[in-house]
């Protein structure tokens, strides 16, 4: 189930929200597990059972390391639960990729197992590895109340798309949290806005996306204008998933750490990754950048560093080649941006700077969303002209003419813009009394012209839903 | 004011949106059919352990959401307002509305269909029509997009190359041009289809190339009840409604319509006014859709008959050629096999006419 959707809206979170608040609070961690478990099995009953092995593995591990902490069984308690939920994680994910390029290698014929991706499976997965590595450096105590580590894994609001969610970030919270007026008001208005970004910027440009691939008149502008609506989508369908799961994990009563800050806005691609999915790009540089020497080591083992850690940034996004080649393409980048600097080369205006990462970013974005490396390489040239392909065609001047606000739109809305006009507003005499009745009826507009949306069509993929 | 009944002012309102719009979803009664889509909406699925456990309940279940949501059609509406006068797009989903008539992008040619309609041509030439004492003509009916979407900065297919490309796929038949006498003003606002009372100068093209004459001394009858086409409800825009007439006289009244579809002979109508109050009122001609049917004037010319191969355009198109003929049969072979013709018909001594839309060539998967 996707929170943009009329069985999760008027359905299953109206039901939640009763069962929740009506449990008293001591119960109200299994409330949330009950809820979560449904949410998931919604989704992918057969999968629920896999679920619960890693909760209940990750629940022992925690356990048993803690006991053996600062001796060598801890260590290898650690190594073990590595091994278990990165395994799980390989196997369902990867193991196809690994069979299909063995079978190029090697000539031979393994067969695929096919198996359906788990929902959510690298989000929670990455989960409980933290929680057992926090666990092992002694930066978490183990969780003794299965349920409320059961409650922390599978939570639903960010449990198939993130932010990713550390143990660590929100145990306290999970032994007592308070629910208040304001948390909830201010949950309903960060979700109302990221089921907007979602629905009526992501959904929209999606669609643009798709009319792209499925047409047979292809030109080099119709690529480009590919390539930015696709740069703005999926900025859109993730910041905006993640807005609606720090909203609703407010509803509930917990503070989830921001997951975007405005990355478009960056002037560097080191920049670009402070801000873009932070969440993933902490854990990778606290459970892998850092404990491999970071950048406090020799040129050779830190380009070691990068490489390992943009191989597996990439690679955990899709078990298929572009994926690996899109993060060794950052790792790339990070490295020449890097060199340059170290090398104190001229540097650029502040303006070319920002177009630069955005050029960048959107060649890199059109890597991630190509089929196949060789579609990739293909479109990437098409931006460039080669393929014969004509500078524009009919098609794409009536979609440039019929998605242009859109894009104006998007474009201003991937700024703080909004934020900052509204905060502005709000600040004014008129704003002062007018601001608290015009917020929930624009919110509740909203919430209507969505729900127009939903009940219009079915084109509602979440990007990130399978990662 | 203060914080506490700033936040009582965001959580109530939505509080009472989103639980009043759940309990709607719960207490609404399900709807069966939707006039404005034409189709059988989705019901509450069963809840079995099957059904949950192979997830097909809850693909089921999303179906029933937003088929049965309350006030489906005005939300569908609020979104194509939002999309065309919000976001400033050209069109929602493809459909778009320009000077009161509503269309559907149909862009760009698509080969493929076209060689699959050639190919289905050809094949009924091969096995029916080449050796026989049949003259075979060709017609190509444009759709309203020809004359609505280019000029008014919309997708436009190239109809001349289309037109082309099948004049030279059926060089066996003779090409019967009517897209001059056509414009916007043939067809209706809210609806794929052409008008009747406007179709006269067609019909006598069509005559004049055919070698017979029709007499039009018509009466045009008016129906009462408003027209709303297929795109009032496909688009969900606000469309004014079309009004639906249709031309007729003794000669029509007394000419005997029958019906094959089942494979014996069924009575049935010119113009059925049954059909006009129904879901789709463009079924007032001819009753609608039929794979076989036959059309016979007593008082026509004797020996003359004609083989019409069609699709819906042709419905109300060819009672007006009802005058030249003694005996016409409208075929369509979207819902009956070609190979199976021979069963029904025999081919000797008339004219053939294949008269065919570009949004069937188009899209011509459907013949089969």
């Amino acid at each position: 189930m996707v929170f943009s959707s009329l069985p999760f809206l008027y359905y299953f979170l109206p039901a939640a929200l009763i069962l929740y608040f009506a449990v008293p609070g001591f119960l109200k961690n299994g409330a949330l597990l009950l809820i979560s478990l449904a949410f998931y099995g919604w989704g992918e009953p057969k999968y629920v059972l896999l679920m619960v092995f890693t909760i209940l593995s990750g629940y022992f591990f925690g356990l048993i390391i803690e006991k053996y902490r600062g001796r060598q069984a801890s260590r290898l308690f650690l190594l073990f639960s590595v091994i278990v939920h990165a395994g799980i994680l390989l196997y369902f994910k990867y193991a196809d990729f690994f069979i299909e390029n063995f079978n190029a290698v090697t000539g031979l014929s393994m067969p695929l197992l096919r198996l359906s991706l788990p929902v959510g499976i690298s989000f929670y997965t990455f989960q409980v590895l933290s929680y057992t590595i926090d666990v092992y450096r002694g930066d978490t105590c183990a969780q003794k109340n299965p349920v409320a580590l059961a409650a922390y894994v599978s939570m639903f609001p960010q449990l198939i798309a993130g932010p990713i969610v550390r143990y660590s970030t929100i145990a306290e919270q999970l032994k007592s949290r308070r629910h208040t007026l304001e948390k909830l008001a201010s949950g309903i208005r960060r979700f109302v806005l990221g089921l907007g970004k979602k629905i009526l910027l992501a959904n929209t440009l999606g669609e643009l996306c798709s009319l792209f691939r499925e047409s047979g008149d292809s030109s080099v502008l119709f690529v480009w204008i590919y390539a930015v609506s696709f740069t703005l989508q999926i900025y859109f369908d993730f910041s905006g998933y993640s807005d609606m799961a720090i909203g609703l994990g407010r509803i509930f009563g917990f503070e989830f750490p921001e997951n975007f800050n405005y990355p478009y806005l960056s002037a560097s691609i080191s920049e670009f990754w402070r801000r873009w999915h932070i969440s993933l790009g902490t854990w990778f540089r606290d459970y892998i950048y850092i404990p491999l020497g970071g950048n406090r080591v020799s040129f050779a083992k830190w380009l070691r560093n990068l490489l390992v850690v943009w191989f597996l940034t990439g690679f955990w996004h899709g078990a298929s080649w572009n994926f690996i080649v899109w993060g060794l393409y950052f790792a790339a980048l990070l490295m020449i941006e890097k060199l340059w600097n170290t090398h104190r080369y001229p540097k650029f205006p502040k303006a070319v700077c920002h177009i630069l990462v955005l050029f960048f970013v959107m060649i890199g974005f059109v890597i991630f969303d190509a089929a196949s490396l060789p579609e990739a390489f293909r479109l990437i040239g098409a931006m460039f002209g080669s393929g014969s392909l004509p500078i524009w065609s009919a098609e794409a001047l009536y979609y440039m003419k019929s998605y242009l606000f859109l894009f104006l739109i998007a474009a201003i809305g991937a700024t703080p813009l909004p934020a900052r006009l509204a905060a502005k507003l709000r600040s004014t005499k008129r704003g002062q009394w007018s601001f608290p009745f015009l917020e929930p009826l624009f919110l509740g507009i909203l919430l209507l012209v969505m729900t127009g949306y939903l009940v219009d069509g079915s084109f509602n993929p979440f990007l990130y839903f399978r990662f | 004011m203060n914080k506490k009944a700033q936040n009582l002012l965001m959580v109530i309102p939505m509080a009472i949106l989103l639980f009043g719009l759940s309990a709607l979803c719960l207490l609404k009664k399900e709807t069966a059919y939707s006039e404005d889509e034409r189709r059988v909406l989705a019901s509450r699925p069963e809840l079995t352990a099957d059904s949950l456990l192979s997830g097909s309940f809850m693909t089921q279940f999303e179906d029933y959401a937003g088929d049965q949501f309350p006030f489906r059609d005005s939300f569908r509406s609020a979104k194509a307002f939002s999309a065309l006068h919000l976001f400033h797009q050209k069109d929602n989903n493809g459909y778009y509305a320009k000077h009161g008539y509503a269309s559907r992008l149909e862009y760009p040619v698509n080969t493929k269909m076209l060689d699959h309609a050639a190919e289905r041509f050809q094949y009924l030439y091969n096995t029916y029509l080449e050796d026989k004492d049949v003259k075979l003509y060709f017609s190509i009916v444009p759709d309203k997009n020809c004359f609505l979407a280019g000029t008014n900065g919309y997708l436009s297919m190239d109809y001349s190359a289309l037109v082309s490309y099948m004049q030279e796929k059926t060089s066996y038949m003779e090409y019967v041009d009517l897209f001059p006498l056509l414009s916007l003003e043939n067809y209706y606002r809210t609806d794929t289809h052409w008008r009747q009372e406007t179709l006269i100068p067609a019909a006598d093209r069509l005559a004049e190339a055919m070698g017979t004459t029709l007499s039009h001394d018509y009466e045009t009858v008016t129906v009462e009840e408003p027209f709303y086409g297929v795109y009032c409800g496909q688009s969900a825009l606000p469309l004014k409604p079309d009004t639906l007439r249709f031309l007729t006289n003794d000669l029509l009244n007394n000419s005997i319509v029958t019906d094959w579809d089942t494979g014996s002979p069924k009575n049935s109508f010119m113009y059925d006014p049954k059909a006009a109050l129904g879901r789709d009122p463009y079924e007032l001609f001819l009753s609608g859709s039929s794979a076989l049917l036959t059309i016979e004037n007593p008082s026509g010319p004797v020996d003359r008959e004609l083989i019409v191969f069609r699709d819906s355009f042709g419905s109300s198109l060819v009672p007006l050629l009802v005058s030249g003929y003694s005996k016409i049969t409208l075929v369509d072979i979207r819902y009956i096999r070609s190979d199976l013709l021979d069963q029904f018909l025999s081919f000797d001594n008339q004219d053939i006419l294949f008269l065919y839309s570009t949004l069937l060539l188009n899209n011509s998967l459907a013949l089969k």
